[in-house]
């Protein structure tokens, strides 16, 4: 359950968001003051955002607290939203993961000016580290979640966009310590158990630079997207990158598809589906979302071209009333079980969501 | 029959210079620098399921000139939910949709103009600001609209649009667009029909207190009342900006 407030206090704006939620599995970790949500496992009690929001002059704000930002500007696959954290266990959405820290947005003429610093790491959340989501080729092994210790320090990211006509651009930059763990496999702690024995995987966190730059033009009934992006690190298992996509997006009646293909130019070190967001590189993402009389539907189909194994997700939102709704969803994972997704095959789900906003 | 073509040719242009010239006068009338309000919708669909949403409205200048930004307001599942448009005098206005569950804005390109706004009976293109100089104008014979005597225009857009043409019907009595019919290529019919109801006098302006737009495809009605209509109050200067529009809780 989300509990949402908001309200303005003079020129300033509150906003606080309380999460509580139970799971029947071992997503949810015990009551405890986690406030940056920095633990394996969520407490039943969380503070999802607290923010106010101050405007220091005309076209200058700045936002204090917790807090969701979004930098990429596409459904797909966006190296812009690559220092953001993300909620892999929520089977409802793949969502973003708000951060402590403090944000300055500005804006002058046709330029848009936003920088962030966030106070404290937050780590991906990803699901528990057992059973189908982490299966492994040898029988009898298995995985159990060991140590996460995120640095207390977080990242600084600062973004500069302009709008001339039809065209958007933009520019920006960051360091810091990047959200996505590494896993690191304790061979030397393996415990034995009943029916095998249980490798613990920790995770660490590295440091990372980025530079990166977008384009984007509206060409007929087309908004056509190109990114670039080079990261550095230091980290010998992480090492550097250089993302780009290639996107179009067009509207269908009530409908928009959006086509993205994404890859790394850079070769990677470690086996790729340690590394993420960068596991399914180059990958190709479709989504096509659509509203209809009834609600909205939407499918969204990852597939990762090394191996062919892919992700296809499908939802459908009913408006039961104006206040419920219910909201199937489906994802399915297939393909070569050398690949990120295909690895995962015993992971795929259905789900069934069922909403009242007031 | 040379004489009887120039004849034809210079009355056809000086109708169109009338059309023009009835919408410039609208304009001119009706100009206001800035308006603000609360609108209250009810989309009814054919089957006559109802849905109720709300949302806070801001323009500041005029026709080809306007900017304006919607805020929902309500429902849950749309609160928040902001929507830029940036005229551009004889063009199309550059529109940005805002979606707080993705954080970020979406350009409305010129195929998503005859997308639904947000689950209603307007297109992105229908919440366009009427701009004469976007349009070749032609005048039809007169006819009555809500018991008034109006000018009948016919208007073909000038640039991309999902609407082959619109007849625009102006009430002589004070030259505000009362009823605009909308049709598609090769259509007789109208496909959409836009109303402005209850038109009364607020703080000095002719202005509608209730806007219906028909779906006549698909059969349904989205009314808008405006409430706390108000005009000329200041608008703060970023109010129209994209950082605007990114901010959440925002109006």
């Amino acid at each position: 359950m989300l509990l949402t407030g908001e309200a303005p206090l003079g020129p300033a704006r509150l906003s606080l968001t309380l999460r509580a939620e139970e799971a029947t599995s071992k997503d949810v970790g015990r009551l405890e003051w986690d406030p940056a949500d920095r633990d394996l496992r969520r407490t039943p009690l969380s503070i999802r955002e607290a923010w106010v929001r101050v405007p220091l002059a005309s076209g200058l704000d700045v936002t204090l607290g917790r807090q969701t930002l979004g930098w990429g500007k596409t459904d797909g696959y966006s190296p812009a939203d690559g220092f953001l954290p993300r909620d892999l266990g929520n089977p409802s959405a793949d969502e973003k993961l708000p951060v402590w820290g403090m944000r300055a947005q500005g804006t002058a003429g046709a330029f848009r000016a936003d920088a962030f610093w966030a106070v404290t790491t937050t780590p991906w959340r990803l699901p528990i580290l057992e059973g189908r989501n982490a299966p492994l080729p040898v029988p009898s092994a298995f995985l159990v979640d060991g140590a996460q210790r995120p640095p207390r320090d977080g990242f600084g990211a600062v973004r500069l966009l302009a709008s001339f006509g039809n065209w958007d651009v933009g520019l920006w930059g960051r360091a810091g310590v990047r959200p996505a763990p590494l896993l690191v496999f304790r061979l030397d702690s393996v415990t034995p158990v009943p029916d095998g024995f249980e490798i613990p995987v920790d995770r660490r966190f590295a440091r990372e630079q980025g530079l990166g730059g977008e384009v984007s033009r509206v060409v007929g009934g087309f908004v056509v997207r190109a990114e670039l992006a080079a990261l550095f690190s230091k980290d010998p298992e992480l090492g550097d990158a250089i993302l780009w996509t290639l996107g179009a997006e067009r509207a269908f009646g009530d409908g928009t598809l959006l086509v993205t293909f994404a890859a790394n130019a850079r070769p990677v070190r470690v086996p790729k589906a340690l590394l993420l967001d960068r596991a399914f590189l180059p990958g190709l993402i479709a989504a096509w979302t659509r509203t209809e009389d009834w609600g909205s539907w939407r499918l969204v189909w990852t597939q990762a071209l090394e191996h062919g194994d892919g992700l296809a997700r499908a939802e459908a939102g009913w408006n039961l009333t104006d206040v419920w709704r219910l909201t199937p969803g489906l994802e399915l994972l297939y393909g070569s079980s050398s690949g990120p997704f295909g690895a995962r095959k015993k992971g795929s789900r259905a789900t069934l969501d069922v909403r009242r906003s007031w | 029959m040379r004489v009887l073509a120039v004849l034809l040719l210079a009355s056809t242009a000086l109708l169109a210079d009338d059309g023009r010239q009835i919408l410039k006068d609208a304009e001119a009338r009706h100009r206001s620098r800035t308006q603000e309000y609360e609108g209250v919708l009810t989309v009814t669909s054919k089957d006559g399921k109802v849905r109720r949403k709300s949302w806070k409205s801001y323009r500041e200048g005029y026709a080809g000139d306007a900017r304006q930004l919607i805020r929902f307001t309500d429902p849950p599942e749309v609160r928040g939910v902001g929507f830029l448009s940036v005229g551009k005098k004889g063009k199309s206005p550059d529109q940005w949709l805002y979606l707080p569950s993705m954080k970020r804005e979406r350009r409305i390109a010129a195929q998503d103009r005859e997308a639904s706004f947000v689950g209603t009976d307007f297109s992105y293109e229908d919440l366009d600001e009427l701009d004469e100089s976007a349009f070749e104008i032609s005048v039809e014979p007169s006819e009555t609209e809500g018991g008034q005597d109006c000018h009948v225009l016919e208007l073909r857009p000038k640039e991309r649009s999902q609407y082959e043409r619109k007849r625009v019907f102006v009430r002589k009595s004070d030259l505000y667009v009362a009823r605009v019919d909308s049709y598609r290529k090769g259509q007789k019919e109208p496909f959409k029909r836009f109303l402005a109801l209850d038109i009364a006098t607020v703080e000095g302006h002719v202005a509608a207190r209730r806007l219906e737009m028909r779906d006549l495809g698909k059969g349904s009605t989205t009314v808008v009342l405006l409430e706390k209509l108000s005009f000329d109050k200041a608008q703060p200067a970023d109010r129209f900006t994209l950082q605007n529009l990114n901010r959440e809780g925002g109006d």
